[in-house]
């Protein structure tokens, strides 16, 4: 192909670049966006904030109302919390559009709701 | 009258006239440069992006005005005012609304061309007055440009001086009403006054004054704000200038098509040879400065050489 | 400026023809350049020790940045590197997925390339258009990998992800389309004019010079030396591929070029044969956190060259040393020495005729004012322990 001829038949063509933000483009499932936790199964073993490299995730506070703190403005995006986690707890959603110029907004902190078994129904040894 | 000629002057097809088109001649080239390139150009002020010509002048109007400590402080005050102001000029001899300019006198051919020498003149004033490593090279690249590319500029426009025997580009495009056009007459001088136009208004494959990856941003690399703006509205209207040059020298100039006046078809020819000069500019990579003063002195003074040899003989009269 | 005096043109940090800061002093006479000082220091990040304060496992990730465009390829450096430090093998199928994906990233490495020097001639439009076309690649890599750079593939002891059989399927469509557009574009940039003009005959490294500065990649191998990592010290799967090795005998940029264009097609027969073979089995093995004291040295083929980690462990689970020599600090003598006595248009296209990628290349530099030369020791510099 000559560049002429190239260029002529680009000229009626319709241009490459999308209009963002109007036009949105379309991510591939397996996209490792922002880590989203389901606390439901959640056991914390903080197995994710021992292996994540820049250290985004930490348990806190420790004691009854643990959760789990997490900063995106840390995060690398690297998977290793959800390749990682037993309960399958965390997934890389596909959400990427996460700039911001704020980081106290950056910070996404998952309470587990501890499920407080009654009196009757413990089992003491006495 | 008067008031006739003071509106004429300044409002159509004078300097507001003038000043609208060379903002939309820019829209229509960074459109077509755009669209060779599968990306849209301006694209969201006015519709269209029509308007972001305009947009980025008064952007540049409200930057501040650096001006460096170690400059030539008149000459970088006066070189962008002088600059916007030449083809300003020029473009009063050039027929832009009916058969003869706002200006016509016998020479006025030769006079725009000691206008295009004196740009070449500025933009190296404008180089060596900002004392930038960069903009001297820049400066010295556009002189040493001007030696490549004028001669045969002038020779090619001589061509059709000669074929309506008169020096007034009045008369040129009063003559060609009567005959064939000049393009038809003298193909080869059509060239080159295309190739030679590139070199004039630096684009690409001639914007070796201002390459952007070599030496920053040139010779214009020290001004911003209101002298960058004086300095691409210069540019722009030079595009109108070369655009009316060659649509009034090689193309007929304003006439009447049908029922649509004069003004219609200058707008017509003079936007085709924009066209073509964007086109151009989309196709080709960056010369080195000995390899375009070199090319120029081989391939195109013969070749404009043998255009007005050619005449002589009689073919292209 | 009076006859016979040279100016000093500095290029950089900040110059539009460097993609990354370095600083280059070039003293020029008229438009001839007659001496180049480079300085490099402005992009460095105190890597190696970083290295030192992270588990293995954490590191791999440190590695992958080290560069944006070839990181898969400091990752499977790293990877190999620690691999060989705890004596594991790893599984068939992780080899032939780490070739591959190497390769995407030779695809997407050199097209890049190809726009950055079109563009650094003035030839905007061919820049523009093979970005627009290395697109493919990238979305491909998205698919297969989650992320368009740092593709986190590798870990230590195989790969993380697969590739299933619609991952092949749509590597094999994106293959050829990109076939046919990088023959296309060899056959603009072979056709068109100005280019060739910009590109012959310039900045030309002989043989015995590129072999004497210790050139890598394809700089070296524009020089008409058939030198390639894949092919003299194979690692991952590349013993059992067979492919070409490029090399052209202009020794300038054009015949970086050439070459670069004529990796491209190679790489691209590698994936379809390394796609054709690809045997089943695990993705990796479970390997120990705490590596055994020892050291070695691993060398891949980057895009840009060959690109060496080497690795000392001490039987914790940090290195105690960790060194990475990129290709492009190789390159740069050569480059340096080819930069003497062209034009002053001249320089950008030779300086990205090497694809210098400084910043997995930086290194500290010292500028000590008052000469002589200067040595400290490993216990002054801090010990080269972790903290």
């Amino acid at each position: 192909m000559s560049i002429a001829r190239e260029a002529s038949k680009r000229l009626f063509s319709k241009p490459s670049t999308l209009r963002y933000p109007f036009e949105k483009p379309t991510v591939p499932s397996g996209l490792r966006g922002i880590p989203v936790w389901s606390m439901e199964n959640c056991i914390l073993c903080i197995l994710c904030q021992t292996t994540c490299p820049p250290a985004a995730i930490k348990m806190t506070p420790k004691g009854p109302d643990a959760g789990i703190e997490f900063r995106l403005d840390r995060c690398i995006f690297c998977g290793e919390c959800a390749d990682i986690c037993p309960k399958k707890v965390i997934t890389m959603s596909d959400r990427f559009e996460l700039a911001g110029d704020d980081r106290s907004k950056m910070v996404y902190s998952y309470k587990k709701t501890l499920h407080i078994i009654p009196e009757e129904y413990c089992v003491r040894s006495d | 009258m008067i008031a006739y000629d003071i509106f004429q002057m300044l409002v159509f097809p004078g300097i507001l006239f003038l000043f609208c088109l060379a903002f939309l001649y820019e829209w229509i080239d960074r459109k077509l440069f755009a669209r060779v390139q599968s990306r849209y150009g301006p694209l969201y002020t006015g519709p269209s992006g029509i308007l972001q010509p305009l947009a980025d002048f008064i952007k540049l109007l409200a930057k501040e005005d650096i001006v460096p400590a170690a400059c030539d402080r008149h000459l970088f005050m006066w070189v962008p005012i002088i600059y916007a102001v030449l083809p300003l000029t020029a473009l009063f001899i050039i027929p832009v609304a009916a058969q003869t300019g706002l200006v016509a006198f016998e020479g006025d051919l030769i006079f725009l061309v000691f206008l295009f020498a004196l740009t070449t003149i500025v933009v190296f004033l404008a180089g060596w007055s900002s004392m930038n490593r960069f903009s001297i090279i820049g400066g010295v690249r556009s002189a040493l440009q001007m030696l490549g590319f004028e001669i045969p500029l002038g020779l090619a426009i001589i061509g059709m001086a000669i074929a309506a025997q008169s020096l007034s580009i009045s008369e040129i495009v009063r003559w060609q009403s009567g005959n064939w056009w000049g393009i038809w007459l003298q193909p080869i001088g059509f060239a080159v006054i295309m190739i030679c136009i590139l070199a004039e208004l630096e684009y690409v494959p001639f914007d070796i004054p201002e390459a952007e990856t070599e030496i920053v941003a040139g010779w214009q690399t020290e001004f911003g704000g209101r002298r960058l703006a004086l300095f691409r509205l210069g540019k722009d209207l030079e595009t109108v200038l070369v655009s009316a040059l060659v649509a009034a020298l090689y193309l007929g100039g304003p006439q009447q098509l049908g029922f649509l006046p004069p003004v219609a078809g200058f707008l017509i020819k003079s936007v085709a040879v924009l066209a073509l000069l964007s086109f151009a500019r989309a196709l080709f990579a960056r010369f080195r400065i000995d390899q375009m003063v070199s090319g120029m002195w081989t391939y195109l003074l013969p070749l404009a050489i043998l255009q007005i040899v050619l005449i002589q003989f009689g073919i292209g009269r | 400026m009076s006859y016979g005096s040279t100016i000093k043109v500095p290029f950089g940090p900040q110059h539009p023809a460097l993609k990354e800061p370095e600083h280059f002093l070039f003293e020029v006479d008229g438009d001839t350049v007659v001496s180049v000082k480079p300085r490099i220091g402005y992009v460095y990040r105190g890597m190696e020790k970083a290295f030192e304060l992270r588990t293995y496992h954490q590191n791999m990730y440190l590695a992958e940045r080290i560069c944006g465009i070839c990181s898969h390829a400091h990752t499977t450096c790293y990877a190999q590197a620690v691999e060989e430090l705890l004596g594991s093998e790893i599984p068939p199928r992780a080899k032939y997925i780490r070739v591959i994906i190497a390769e995407l990233e030779r695809l997407h490495s050199h097209s890049l390339w190809v726009g950055i020097a079109a563009h650094e001639v003035g030839f905007d439009t061919l820049f523009m258009y093979v970005w627009r076309d290395r697109e493919a690649v990238m979305d491909l890599l998205e698919a297969i990998s989650g992320n368009r750079v740092n593709y986190a593939m590798n870990t230590i002891g195989g790969v993380r992800r697969d590739l299933n059989d619609e991952a092949v399927q749509k590597i094999r469509g994106v293959l050829d389309r990109f076939e046919k557009n990088v023959k296309g574009y060899s056959e603009i940039i072979g056709k068109e004019q100005t280019f060739v003009k910009r590109t012959r005959g310039v900045g030309v490294l002989k043989p015995r010079d590129a072999v004497s500065l210790c050139a890598v990649g394809p700089t070296l191998r524009a020089s008409g030396i058939k030198s390639d990592v894949r092919l003299d010290d194979p690692y991952a799967a590349y013993d059992e591929i067979p492919f070409n090795v490029i090399t052209d005998d202009g020794c300038d940029v054009f015949g970086r070029t050439v070459v670069r264009c004529g990796e491209m097609l190679e790489s691209i027969n590698i994936i379809r044969h390394a796609l054709d073979h690809m045997p089943g089995g695990k993705l990796k093995v479970s390997v120990s956190r705490t590596v055994p004291p020892n050291e070695t040295v691993s060398r891949v083929e980057a895009p840009r060259g060959e690109l060496m980690h080497y690795a000392k462990s001490n039987g914790t689970t940090k290195p105690e040393r960790y060194r990475v020599r990129s290709p492009t600090l190789a390159n740069l003598a050569a480059v340096c020495q080819t930069l003497v006595g062209v034009h002053l248009a001249d320089i950008p296209i030779i300086l990205a005729g090497i694809d210098p990628c400084f910043s997995c290349m930086d290194r500290l530099a010292f500028v000590d004012r008052r000469g002589g030369a200067w040595s400290c020791t490993a216990e002054e510099l801090g010990g080269g322990r972790g903290q």
